[in-house]
């Protein structure tokens, strides 16, 4: 599998040609992100993300290292073609209705006149933008216009889909319907390479991961090798109170459910889950035992807290 | 072919100006002033006609000043609030984004003082019949149309040259200079080879007082050379700052 974004070494430091931050923006950042993925690049508040970013986009100038996106330097403007991209905030000429300001993102990508104002429609019905076509950006909420970004982004049948918080701004619905995207331009054959601070909504689509927490990445990798096993759980039908009181003092967490069920948590250990499928085999149905995993939310949190006591 | 559809799509923004009710609303205001010269006939002891051309050379240069300070603006807005970089993140370099400005708010500008000269002629025309509307008239008239092109290379340039703050009073300062050449002969080394001599589009005394011959049509065309000439330079040196600039 080639790799569609391949960084190395990449380090950024903002000020001015003579005044430099003693602090990097960024800092030796290493990672290759392989085509069809979808990656989540998560990080708290200033931790680098949209600066790594902007330098793919070559927005802005890395300090030192380098990065290839689709095998090209940033600053290749013909690999953009086949690039999309949602900014951070997107932010577009407040004149121009819809309709027109993808009319212009489409001359730029060079679609033929021809086809122009279907693929134009087509991407203002993926985001359901269609009645507001003939309406001028400037009088745009924050969720309208991020669909109008997420619609330039799109335009393209981009090969690489790159969005800078995606999920800012848009209601629950909203949310829904660009995850909705994200995993039909994968279905495409689409990369997507995107940072978020909603993990929940990170977690169920991304398949790689990465966090980064000042200026460094801690991990990057498969989301389901990152996230470990973290022992069993036994859910005892209701009416079966004599199963649950059997197992009560063997339980790291015990739950009473309000339909008089119960949820018994057991960590991950081989011998804990040998007990549990006897117990399982003995009382049958009353019982089930799922294996519980650690959620993205608790080990995004394990690995900062860990970085910020190791600094 | 690709660069100029590239172009043309930025410029396709750019003159968005026109779309303005504003616009339309100052250049009724000019036309109106233009008018109301032809009642200074007491009041300038006959010299309404020669007034009513000078009126109408200035306020069709301050027009064309106030379309390039516009482009000050935009950039700076654009490049604050992250339109620039939505657009750049498309197959379009970053020179070829100024050269959209450019082009796109030089047409505004000629579409606008353009329109200035036409509502002059057919105000002039019907003020005074048996005048006529001289060659030098229309020739000053249109050298200030043609103006508009420096003048906006220079709005390009002090846009990504200097902090947003102070873009468009330098541009106005840089342009108010480049237009007093004559009165600056002597510290030439101000703006010898750096600032436009605008000057060579000023030609007020000669069109007020309808000097006619004495400026033929080649000369319109030399100035225009010249200004894109300039406009060239200036357009090369903010690309050369904007390609290293980091953006919102």
């Amino acid at each position: 599998m080639e790799n569609i974004i391949e960084i190395k070494n990449l380090t950024k430091y903002y000020g001015s040609l003579f005044w430099k931050k003693k602090k990097p923006s960024l800092c030796d950042l290493n990672l290759n992100i392989p085509e069809g993925a979808i990656f989540g690049f998560l990080g708290p508040n200033g931790a680098g993300k949209t600066t790594t970013i902007k330098i793919l986009m070559n927005l802005i100038k890395q300090s030192s290292g380098d990065a290839l996106i689709l095998g090209y330097p940033p600053d290749n403007v013909e690999a953009k073609r086949s690039i999309g991209f949602l900014p951070d905030a997107p932010a577009f000429s407040p004149y121009l209705s819809a309709a027109e300001f993808l009319n212009i993102c489409a001359k730029l990508f060079g679609i033929p006149s021809d086809i122009r104002k279907k693929r134009i429609a087509e991407v203002l019905e993926n985001v359901r933008m269609t009645r507001h076509a003939k309406s001028k950006l400037g009088g745009f909420s924050r969720g309208m216009t991020q669909r109008i970004g997420i619609a330039q982004a799109i335009l393209n049948n981009p090969k690489l889909l790159i969005l800078d918080e995606p999920l800012v701004g848009l209601d629950p619905h909203g949310r829904q319907e660009l995850k909705d995207i994200i995993l039909d331009q994968k279905s495409r054959g689409t990369s997507v390479f995107f940072c978020s601070h909603i993990l929940s909504d990170a977690e169920k689509i991304c398949d790689r991961i990465g966090i980064l927490c000042e200026s460094k990445l801690l991990c990057a990798g498969r989301l389901d090798e990152l996230l470990s096993e973290t022992g069993s759980k036994l859910h005892v039908n209701p009416g079966h109170d004599d199963i649950a009181k059997e197992m009560l003092s063997a339980a790291a967490e015990t739950i009473k459910r309000p339909d008089g069920g119960w949820e018994l948590s057991f960590p991950n250990n081989a011998e804990t889950t040998q007990a549990l499928l006897a117990v399982r085999e003995k009382h049958g149905n009353a019982v089930t035992i799922t294996s519980s995993r650690e959620s993205l939310e608790d080990f995004f949190f394990r690995k900062i807290e860990d970085a910020t006591k190791s600094s | 072919m690709r660069t100029i559809n590239e172009i043309m799509a930025i410029a396709g923004g750019a003159w968005q100006l026109l779309r303005m009710r504003v616009v339309y609303v100052l250049i009724l205001c000019v036309l109106v002033l233009i008018g109301s010269a032809y009642r200074y006939d007491v009041l300038s002891l006959g010299q309404h006609k020669a007034l009513m051309v000078d009126v109408s050379l200035m306020l069709n240069t301050l027009a064309a000043i106030l379309v390039a300070i516009s482009v000050t603006f935009e950039i700076s807005r654009e490049l604050r609030e992250g339109v620039a970089s939505t657009l750049l993140s498309k197959p379009l370099g970053r020179t070829h984004y100024l050269i959209g400005k450019l082009v796109g708010i030089s047409i505004a500008g000629i579409v606008i003082t353009g329109l200035i000269t036409i509502g002059f002629c057919i105000i002039f025309n019907a003020a005074f019949e048996d005048a006529g509307i001289g060659q030098t008239m229309l020739l000053g008239h249109l050298l200030i149309m043609a103006s508009v092109i420096p003048m906006s290379a220079l709005a390009v340039l002090f846009s990504v040259l200097v902090p947003e703050s102070i873009s468009a009073i330098v541009t106005v300062i840089v342009i108010w200079f480049a237009h007093s050449t004559p009165a600056l002969d002597k510290i030439k080394i101000l703006y010898g080879g750096i600032l436009p001599d605008l000057n060579l589009f000023n030609l007020k005394a000669e069109a007020a007082y309808n000097v006619a011959g004495s400026i033929s049509w080649m000369y319109l065309v030399l100035a225009l050379a010249w200004g894109i000439i300039y406009s060239v330079f200036a357009t090369s040196l903010a690309s050369l700052v904007f390609g290293y600039r980091d953006l919102k």
